[in-house]
């Protein structure tokens, strides 16, 4: 158990910058969650703080001491890698045993050790036969029994899961999230499945493109998106982007809405300060699917709340929800309704909107306004 | 309901189109076109090797004659001096000749995996003396190893005069030479055959290891290199029936000489069967390699199949 602090880290291959300094503090015993679609360097960043790759520039240091240029072996940590990477001439207990073997522990300490993960992972009856016999899901539990045979100072999980059929993904999803909270241990965990990122993390870190966009909790990640990539990255589906205008109404700034070719002028919220000040200008509204569902009467004295009508092109039912797509400033836009409410295409639906969650992001740069 | 048990029976009552004779024709042309390798493999291969199981039996000499023996051409062959002599070589060179290439060629094949420069054009001159037939092979040594014409000429030339190395003349050694030229063609081949397994070996499998603390050194002995366990076993096989099938390079090197010193059983089945007229004697000694080939590949052929089934 300890903490991890990143500072200012780089690294290039040549002359490609994957790692554009890249800063993080995670204390001790949280789970940190590195996401982004694939080449944003989240894996290159896991392979630095393992040491498996060499940092052109900066410090990685693990429970305050410097460990930019210290051996993979000699940082105590450890790693579950997304082909499982088991030793496949051996046998599970070997495979749980080997690095205890290498660092010379007694073979009794060693058998303890097996049997104590073993039995947190419930592969007691897998411990003789090869990785070549057993399932996906089998595989991944002794990865993890391999990673938490030697108590190492923090874990490092290379998309663990993504191997994994769809059951058995959230099964073991929930599992490492029971794993963490027993164990305490400080995790850092690389996926690109955003749910994943969501549901497990502590604190996210949204990466593209060498950077980190975003590092905060999960909520704070999904209700205030630094700019508009994290916006669109996190949520399924994603969260809708219409460009608006923004006017003074009546004292108030709000953005223009036409839908169906009827014109609606909708309050910005409270908490949204900087964009009442570009009256006149064209900005990014972003609103999340669920913030535009059916009419709730007991909704309508919320603040923000706003009826619209509106034509309906799609529908595409999920079972829980029917996510119904409707044309506004004539984009697409898809709004998330309950099924008995959904109108079939073609029909006019009344839509509530709430403003009250909406955010708003630069035309250019996408950052947020 | 009942209207779709009507149009199901109408279904069946419909008749199969007739088959035009170009269907029948496209039917029949994959027998056709396989009926001369198999009839090529039934006579040439299992017909022949039946027929050198029966001259064995037989009082065949100069030509096959059909005076039934017995064991008695057995007997002669495991009474005969020099077939001892050949089964004695053959024990030493292919012993030496397996163990060497398999070692040398994992050396090579784990020293060309680290990721080097130029590893294209190493590889293709390691792979190079495949290329070469074992006459040719044996041709070049026994230039090179001729005390009078090569190394040791070459050496002694270069001012150390004392420098021996007479393998090639050497009744004790003359075998040795022969193991020589064979290592230098074939080692390359089994490098080929095992820097393909190790770029079988997932990549992360090195990562877990140096993350757990094994050493370079650990993580080839007891990690990669049990992996390649099957790659073994392939080298194995086709080594093995290289040794027992050698015959060209050995006559090239050294003819079996001097004397008899080199001499390897398929030189001894030629030499009996087509120039000392005891073709009996010749095909017996056939028989025991083709035995001895089985004996080798008959528990590699049923692990193949065993492995299949398992998939």
């Amino acid at each position: 158990m300890a903490s991890l602090n990143i500072e200012n880290v780089e690294k290039s291959f040549d002359q490609t910058h994957i790692l554009k300094g890249i800063n993080m503090d995670i204390r001790d015993g949280e789970f940190i969650i590195l996401v982004g679609p694939s080449g944003c360097g989240k894996s290159t960043l896991m392979n630095c703080i393992a040491g498996l790759e060499d940092v052109t520039s900066g410090s990685i240091s693990i429970a305050n001491q410097d460990i930019t240029s210290v051996l993979p072996k000699n940082r105590d940590i450890a790693m579950v890698f997304q082909s499982y990477a088991l030793y496949p001439n051996m046998n599970v207990r070997k495979n749980i045993s080997f690095g205890l073997e290498i660092r010379k522990l007694p073979k009794d300490v060693i058998a303890n050790e097996v049997d104590r993960v073993a039995k947190l992972l419930q592969i007691e009856h897998l411990l003789d036969r090869k990785p070549g016999q057993l399932s996906g899901g089998q595989r991944q539990r002794v990865a993890m029994g391999r990673a938490l045979a030697r108590q190492p100072k923090i874990y490092l999980f290379d998309e663990p899961l993504s191997n994994l059929d769809a059951k058995l993904r959230v099964e073991m999803r929930t599992e490492i999230k029971k794993l963490h909270q027993r164990l305490g241990t400080t995790i850092v965990y690389v996926t690109h499945d955003q749910i994943e990122a969501m549901t497990l993390a502590d604190r996210i870190a949204v990466m593209k493109d060498g950077h980190i966009q975003q590092f905060g909790s999960p909520q704070e990640v999904y209700d205030n998106p630094a700019n508009r990539f994290v916006a669109g990255f996190m949520g399924s589906p994603s969260m809708n982007f219409i460009e608006v205008l923004v006017v003074q109404k009546q004292d108030r700034a709000c953005i223009e809405l036409a839908i169906d070719g009827i014109t609606h002028y909708l309050p910005t919220p409270d908490q949204e300060q900087r964009v009442r000040q570009m009256v006149g200008q064209t900005v990014i509204l972003g609103i999340r699917p669920e913030q535009i569902t059916h009419v709730i009467p007991h909704y309508d004295d919320n603040p923000g709340i706003a009826r619209v009508d509106a034509t309906v092109e799609v529908i595409e039912p999920t079972g829980a929800d029917t996510l119904v797509l409707v044309r506004m400033n004539g984009q697409e836009v898809n709004c998330r309704v309950d099924p008995y409410e959904a109108r079939q295409p073609g029909q006019v639906m009344t839509l509530m909107l709430n403003m009250g969650k909406a955010v708003f992001f630069d035309v250019d740069s996408g950052e947020r306004i | 309901m009942s209207q779709t048990l009507t149009s199901s029976s109408q279904a069946v009552r419909t008749p199969a189109p007739a088959r035009s004779p170009a269907d029948r024709i496209a039917q029949w042309i994959p027998k056709l076109v396989l009926s001369p390798t198999l009839v090529i493999v039934v006579v040439f291969f299992y017909g022949f090797i039946f027929w050198t199981g029966l001259l064995s039996f037989t009082n065949s000499r100069m030509l096959p004659s059909y005076g039934l023996v017995g064991w008695d051409n057995y007997v002669r062959l495991f009474n005969n001096e020099r077939w001892l002599v050949a089964l004695g070589n053959l024990g030493i060179y292919a012993f030496l000749f397996i163990v060497i290439c398999l070692v040398l060629g994992l050396l090579l094949a784990i020293l060309l995996d680290q990721k080097i420069r130029a590893e294209g054009a190493l590889r293709t001159i390691y792979l190079y003396p495949m290329a070469l037939s074992f006459i040719v092979t044996g041709t070049v040594w026994k230039w090179m190893l001729n005390p009078q014409v090569g190394l040791e000429q070459f050496v002694q030339s270069l001012g150390w005069e004392s420098f021996q190395f007479d393998w090639l003349v050497n009744p004790d050694f003359s075998i040795y030479t022969v193991v020589i030229a064979a290592v230098w063609q074939s080692s390359g081949f089994v490098m080929a055959l095992f820097l393909a397994g190790l770029r079988g070996v997932d990549d992360s499998i090195i990562k877990a290891a140096q993350i757990d603390g094994a050493s370079r050194f650990t993580i080839y002995t007891r990690i990669i290199i049990p992996s390649l366990r099957p790659v073994f076993f392939s080298a194995f096989i086709m080594l093995a029936h290289i040794a027992i099938k050698s015959f060209d390079l050995a006559l090239a090197l050294t003819g079996g000489g001097p004397g008899i010193s080199s001499d390897l059983p398929a030189i001894f089945m030629y030499q009996l069967s087509f120039t000392r007229n005891q073709m009996g004697i010749g095909a017996a000694s056939a028989m025991i390699m083709l035995l001895t080939v089985i004996a080798i590949l008959v528990p590699y052929l049923y692990s193949e199949l065993r492995v299949k089934k398992h998939d």
